[in-house]
C-alpha cells in the first residue's frame, strides 16, 4: 500500500467542510479588522472606561498593552477568544472522529481489515486533522497581512502576524491532540471530546482568573492560554512559551494515544 | 499433516468483564474448505471472528491465519472479511469506497470490481448512505472478494439479502472455495450453510458443542413441516414413519416434526394429494434441539 492513502481519502472527504470553516473564520477576521479604525477613533474614551475595570481585565483580554493599539486590539478581539474557540470546535470535532468517532460509526473496523496498520491509520488521520486545521489558520493570517494596511493595523508587522498564527494553531492543536489521544486510547468519542474541550475550558478559566486570584496566578504555568496570551507573539514575536512549549504536549500525547490504540480491543 | 490450517484458533477464550463470550474454542479450517459456524445470536460467532482477525485480543489461547499473525500486513493482504454489522463510510459512493480499499490493498483491477458488482447487481455510482441494508451488504461482499483472498471470514454475509441474491453470494463463496480459499462462514440458520459447508461447528454460549460434517448433522437436524391435504387425512397414514417424532393433525393439515431425513415421510404421503408443504426454518435451538437441550441440563 502506498503511504498516505488513508490521509488523502480523509482530506478528499473533508475538503468542503474545511472550506466552510475557512470562510467563517475569514469573515470573522475581516469584520474584526475592518472595525479597528472605529475602535481606535474612540481611543482615549475607551481606555478611560477600561481604567474603571478591575485590574487584570486587560490581561484577560490579552491586551496588556492597551486595547486601542493594533496588537492589543487584535489580541483582545480575535486571538484571545473567538478565533481559538472557532478553531477548537472544528479541530476537536475532527480529531474525535479520526479513531473513536469512526469506531463508533462502525467504519474503522472494515478499514482495518485492509492491509493497513492501526498506527499508520491513526497517525495519517491525525496528520489530516492537523492539515485541515492549518487551512483556516493560514488563510486568516494571510488575510490579516493583506488587510493590515487598509485598516490601519500597520504597526503589526507581517512576521508577528505569522508568529501569532502559528501560536494560535499550536494552542488549538494541543487540545486537538488530547482529543485524538483519548479517542485513540479508549475508543470513546464522548470521552475524547470531553477531554479536549474540558481541558481547553479548564485551562482557560485558570488563565482568566490568574489575573484576579492568587491561587490561579500560581497555577497559570500549566495553562496553554497563559503560554500564548501572556507572551503574545503579536507583541513579542516568536517566543518559546507560545511556540515551543505546546509541542511538548502534542508530541507525547499523539505518541501515547497511538501506542495504546495499537494494543487495545476495537469496540 | 504437512499444511497448517489456513484459519486456526487454539483454546481461544475471550472474556468481556464477567461475560465469557468465547470459551476454549478450537477451530481449524483448511484451504479449499467452507466451515459453517452456526449459533444463535449471542452465541459468540462474531466475537470469535473478530478475535481471529485480532480486532480484539484473546483473553487466552492463540489465533492464526495462514499460519501467521492476523495483524501482519502480509497476511492481511490475503484475507477478506465481511463483518456482521456492516457500516461503510456513508458519504462515499460505492465506486469511491471500492477504489480506496483497492488502493489500500496495493491496487485491485477495476475489472474484478466491475464483475463482482455486476453479478450482485450493485450500482457503483450510488452513495453508500443512500443504499438499502441489502445493497450495503453487497458492497461489503465485493470489498471482501475483490482481491481473490486466500482466507475469507464471513459473519452472516447474506443477512438482509433476498433469496435470489443469497444464492448469488453462495455461488461466489463456493467459487472461492473451489479456488482454494479457506472460508469461515457464520450463520444462525442451518439451511443457509447446509448446501455449501463441508463441516459445521455449533456454538452455544461461546462453547463449541458439536463439530461434524454436514452429512452427519443432517441426520440429526430437526425439521418442522406442515402438510396440507386436499381431502381428509386417512387414519394411521402418518404413524410409524421413520424419522417422524411427532404428528399433530388439525382438520386437513398435519404438523409434523421430523428428525433427520424426510425421505420416508415423503414416500408415505406421495399418493395422498398433498396440496402444499410448508417448512419452517426454525432457529438453531430448534433444529439442533438435542444439543441445546443437553446443554441446558449441564451445570
Amino acid at each position: 500500500m502506498k503511504p498516505g492513502t488513508v490521509l488523502r481519502q480523509m482530506l478528499r472527504e473533508r475538503r468542503r467542510t474545511v472550506l466552510w470553516w475557512t470562510l467563517a473564520v475569514l469573515a470573522l477576521t475581516a469584520i474584526t479588522a475592518a472595525s479597528y479604525p472605529a475602535v481606535r477613533d474612540m481611543g482615549s474614551a475607551l481606555e478611560q472606561v477600561l481604567e474603571f475595570m478591575p485590574e487584570g481585565t486587560l490581561e484577560l483580554m490579552g491586551a496588556a498593552g492597551g486595547i486601542t493599539s493594533p496588537a492589543g486590539y487584535l489580541n483582545s478581539q480575535l486571538y484571545s477568544n473567538i478565533l481559538p474557540i472557532l478553531l477548537l470546535i472544528f479541530g476537536i470535532g475532527t480529531a474525535a472522529w479520526t479513531v473513536a468517532g469512526a469506531e463508533r460509526e462502525g467504519t474503522l473496523e472494515p478499514l482495518l481489515a485492509n492491509p493497513v496498520s492501526r498506527s499508520r491509520t491513526a497517525l495519517e488521520r491525525f496528520t489530516g486533522t492537523a492539515i485541515l486545521l492549518s487551512v483556516p489558520t493560514l488563510a486568516m493570517t494571510l488575510l490579516l497581512i493583506v488587510l493590515r494596511t487598509p485598516f490601519e493595523l500597520g504597526d503589526v508587522d507581517a512576521g508577528k502576524l505569522v508568529a501569532a498564527g502559528v501560536g494560535t494553531y499550536l494552542l488549538v492543536l494541543l487540545f486537538v491532540s488530547l482529543t485524538y489521544a483519548v479517542g485513540a486510547a479508549t475508543g470513546s468519542k464522548g470521552g475524547a471530546i470531553a477531554t479536549g474541550a474540558g481541558a481547553a475550558a479548564a485551562t482557560y478559566v485558570v488563565f482568566a482568573l490568574s489575573s484576579f486570584v492568587d491561587f490561579f496566578r500560581d497555577l497559570r504555568v500549566i495553562s496553554p492560554w497563559h503560554w500564548f496570551l501572556d507572551n503574545s507573539p503579536l507583541i513579542e514575536g516568536w517566543n518559546w512559551p507560545a511556540i515551543g512549549v505546546p509541542l511538548l504536549v502534542v508530541i507525547p500525547a499523539v505518541a501515547l494515544g497511538t501506542a495504546l490504540f495499537t494494543q487495545r480491543d476495537l469496540r | 499433516m504437512t499444511h497448517s490450517p489456513a484459519i486456526e484458533s487454539r483454546a481461544l477464550t475471550k472474556r468481556f468483564g464477567s461475560l465469557t463470550a468465547v470459551d476454549s474454542l478450537d477451530l481449524a479450517v483448511q484451504p479449499g474448505e467452507i466451515y459453517g459456524l452456526l449459533g444463535p445470536n449471542g452465541a459468540g460467532k462474531t466475537t470469535a471472528i473478530r478475535a481471529l482477525l485480532r480486532f480484539i485480543n484473546p483473553t487466552k489461547g492463540t489465533v492464526a491465519l495462514l499460519g501467521g499473525d492476523p495483524r501482519d500486513l502480509n497476511i492481511r493482504r490475503r484475507v477478506g472479511y465481511v463483518g456482521g454489522d456492516v457500516t461503510l463510510d456513508r458519504g462515499l459512493r460505492v465506486r469511491e469506497l471500492l477504489s480506496w480499499y483497492g488502493d489500500l490493498r496495493g491496487g485491485v483491477g477495476t475489472g474484478a470490481i466491475d464483475r463482482l458488482c455486476e453479478q450482485l447487481t450493485l450500482d457503483q455510482s450510488r452513495k453508500i448512505g443512500e443504499l438499502s441494508t441489502g445493497n450495503r451488504r453487497k458492497v461489503a461482499i465485493v470489498q471482501a472478494l475483490m482481491h481473490d483472498p486466500d482466507v475469507l471470514l464471513l459473519d452472516e454475509p447474506t443477512a438482509g439479502l433476498d433469496p435470489l441474491l443469497q444464492r448469488t453470494v453462495l455461488r461466489l463463496v463456493r467459487a472461492r472455495r473451489d479456488a482454494g480459499t479457506a472460508i469461515l462462514y457464520s450463520s444462525h440458520l442451518l439451511p443457509e450453510v447446509e448446501n455449501i459447508a463441508n463441516r459445521v461447528g455449533i456454538l452455544r454460549r461461546g462453547v463449541l458443542v458439536r463439530e461434524d460434517t454436514m452429512a452427519n448433522l443432517r441426520e440429526v437436524a430437526r425439521q418442522r413441516l406442515e402438510l396440507r391435504f386436499a381431502r381428509d387425512i386417512p387414519p394411521g397414514l402418518l404413524t410409524g414413519v421413520d424419522g417422524v417424532s411427532s404428528v399433530d393433525i388439525v382438520g386437513r393439515t398435519a404438523h409434523i416434526v421430523v428428525d433427520g431425513s424426510v425421505a420416508a415421510l415423503v414416500k408415505r404421503i406421495a399418493e395422498h394429494d398433498v396440496e402444499r408443504i410448508v417448512t419452517h426454518n426454525e432457529d438453531l435451538e430448534d433444529t439442533f434441539f438435542t444439543y441445546y437441550q443437553d446443554g441446558e441440563d449441564r451445570p
